[in-house]
């Protein structure tokens, strides 16, 4: 455990280290690259009687280097354009401004961004935890659904109207079929929203609803990107998995109940599917569960990462302004690079505090299961 | 003499073929159906857009698989022989950059490859459509190959355990065909294919959520512009956005659906092929996991 903590803290200083010194490069190269492009056009710009903010003083000047140097035209090209974008960042330049926002990593944008990173630790935090939960619950009661015997709606429906027809059970067949293929475009419907990417359900939703909330992104979190039904479909896996070994019929031999029907004696509420903590007292889905869950805990690294990576295509491709990712996008753009590693800082930290407290946690678990606490 | 029509053969065939094969069938007659629809109602320079777009993107999911598989493998073995050599420094680095890749939000690792290929195809080296594509998958692939690793250190580890292991080393076979031949290819396939489709549906989903986000606006020299056109990239045109935009009439004006798949069709095209690819991968996975119980 402690090898796993020290590699943990050595990947955070390492890659702060070199944060650091990505930034003093980028500084200095970003310095030298005004400086050079300052020192090709000054001389130029400062031509007494030449104004380029005239075209016809432009074109003079261009026909006049050309003649001064006819064999290298793209050169020449090249030093109008150079002097050209030299000028217009006269004027654009975020950092030659006066009154502008302020620029770079002062200690007012720090707290701007550490509140920025709160609220996005609250909405990861959040969709975590929902995910985690609701992970578990879908993996369950497919697990269920698995052990009932039944297959997708879509089987049940094959199944029913290719089955032997029974005089007189026409209309209630029609019914229970109609019925099936209505759970089965539901079902449909559900995992198109759920496998969407976030951008496409924000657009969605974009013209009708108020997609800036931070209810809305918690949401999106949540149903979009294929998190949920592929962590769940993950946990369904672990209890699949559990469910071929051994114990499970040593189990059923020593009478623990192995009924699988809904809400049947012996069977499996559908409510302690939801409730937390999940306890299925005298059934062996406690043990099967217990163990998948305790499999699965690491996978929540994993479920981390992408749930992060979710968040970010959220506030990006969504453009919710005034959180952290969008500020990323911003500052990107305005090439604030000290602000841009240091909101990817954050966000690797958050990812990093998430691996030790799930691998602290996996492995006090560990000791439990092997009886050495 | 009993005669069956067409559409219960069909209804035969959905029934008693394995998942994975059904969904196969499902995405190739998907698609089929929707190329169709957009024969009839979609003009034809949007056409060869939707078309260039997704043949693209299938591209560089398939060698995004090619390039994962690849490095997976080669990484796999790689962390198996300095594990098993005993190798500490070798062992401790390789883990640490891996692990570190691990913990970097993929997005934010392509988006940084991104920013690389646009200097290259800036400084006109990397010239060629193809080559574009093929360094857009070589980047999606690094942040995903660690899942084939995994997987295969994984599978050594299984096997290595068995007597199986032991008993062929013994015949005198050499260790690196047991664990290529042997372990890897003749009895981890069904494994390796389920991956592959995973890490297909993976790529897809990245890359086109990297390609929207490029159109967003990063920067004037990151662009979506300067890659080849994939769904991502096409559903970030702003008429596809409007496209998408308009479904949310629907919540209004419930009619104004059956105007959605005649008059919004580029947005919802490009919608439809991505979610339904994603949801066919998922299918197809989760068949092989039931059919070769994985």
């Amino acid at each position: 455990m402690q090898r796993k903590i020290t590699e943990h803290i050595g990947s955070l200083a390492f890659v702060a280290i070199v944060f650091a010194v990505l930034l003093v490069l980028l500084k200095q190269r970003e310095a030298a690259d005004r400086q050079a492009r300052v020192k090709a056009v000054a001389p130029y710009l400062s031509i007494p009687g030449c104004d380029f903010g005239n075209p016809r003083d432009r074109a003079l000047f261009n026909e006049t280097l050309n003649l001064f140097r006819p064999a290298s035209p793209r050169a020449n090209d090249t030093l109008i354009s150079a002097m050209e974008s030299y000028r217009q960042s006269q004027f654009t330049d975020p950092n030659l401004k006066t009154g502008a926002g302020e620029q770079g990593l002062t200690w007012h944008v720090l707290g701007r961004l550490s509140l920025m990173y709160l609220q996005f630790v609250l909405v990861y935090g959040i969709v975590l935890a929902l995910t985690f939960y609701g992970a578990q619950s879908l993996g369950i009661y497919r697990f269920v659904r698995m052990k009932q015997g039944r297959g997708s709606y879509l089987e049940e429906f094959l199944h029913l109207v290719s089955g032997p027809k029974v005089r007189g059970r026409t209309p209630s067949r029609i019914m229970e079929a109609s019925f099936l293929l209505l759970k089965t475009f539901l079902k449909g419907a559900a995992y198109a929203i759920l496998f969407s990417p976030a951008y496409v359900i924000g657009y969605s939703f974009k013209a009708s609803f108020e997609t800036d909330s931070l209810l809305f992104m918690i949401l999106l979190g949540v149903v979009s990107n294929g998190l949920l039904v592929n962590y769940a479909n993950k946990f369904y896996t672990l209890l699949a998995t559990e469910n071929r070994k051994g114990y499970v019929e040593t189990a059923l031999v020593k009478n623990l109940s192995g009924e699988f029907f809904w809400n049947a004696p012996g069977g499996i509420a559908y409510r302690s599917i939801l409730s937390l903590p999940r306890h299925f007292p005298g059934h062996v889905l406690q043990h099967i569960y217990l163990n998948a869950r305790h499999q699965y805990f690491p996978t929540l690294k994993e479920q981390a990462s992408f749930l992060i990576t979710g968040l970010i295509i959220i506030e990006m491709a969504l453009n919710i302004q005034g959180h952290l990712c969008y500020e990323l996008l911003q500052n990107i753009l305005y090439r604030q690079y000290d602000v841009v590693l240091t909101i990817l800082f954050g966000i690797f930290l958050l990812v990093k505090v998430t691996d030790i407290l799930v691998d602290v946690r996996h492995h006090r678990e560990g000791l439990r299961y092997e009886n050495k606490n | 003499m009993k005669t069956r029509t067409k559409g219960q053969a069909v209804f035969r065939f959905a029934q008693r073929s394995e998942q994975h094969v059904r969904w196969v069938c499902f995405w190739i007659a998907g698609l089929g159906l929707l190329w169709l629809w957009d024969l009839f109602f979609l003009n034809s320079p949007a056409l060869s857009l939707v078309r260039t777009a997704l043949f693209n993107s299938l591209l560089a999911g398939l060698l995004v698989v090619f390039f994962s598989m690849t490095l997976g493998w080669g990484t796999g073995l790689l962390v198996y022989s300095l594990e098993k050599r005993k190798n500490t420094l070798p062992y401790i680095v390789v883990t640490f950059v891996f692990n570190l890749i691990r913990s970097l939000p993929q997005i934010v690792g392509i988006l940084l490859g991104y920013v690389l290929l646009t200097a290259l195809i800036v400084q006109d080296i990397l010239r060629s459509p193809f080559l574009q594509l093929v360094s857009m998958s070589f980047v999606v692939s690094l942040f995903v190959f660690l899942e084939v690793m995994d997987l295969i250190r994984e599978r050594i580890a299984h096997y290595k355990q068995l007597d199986f292991f032991d008993a062929m080393l013994c015949c005198g076979i050499k260790e690196s065909r047991i664990v290529n031949v042997e372990i890897l290819r003749k009895n981890s396939l069904a494994h390796l294919v389920h991956k592959g489709v995973a890490v297909f549906g993976m790529a897809l989903f990245l890359q086109c959520s990297i390609d929207f986000i490029l159109s967003v606006g990063l920067s004037t020299e990151v662009s979506s512009t300067n890659f080849p056109a994939t769904l991502g990239s096409m559903l970030a045109r702003m008429d596809s956005k409007q496209d998408i935009l308009a479904i949310s009439m629907v919540f209004s004006d419930p009619s104004y659906v059956t105007s959605l798949f005649t008059r919004h069709l580029q947005g919802l095209n490009i919608a439809f092929a991505l979610v339904f690819t994603l949801v066919c991968a998922y299918n197809i996975a989760n068949g092989l996991v039931r059919r070769y119980h994985l």
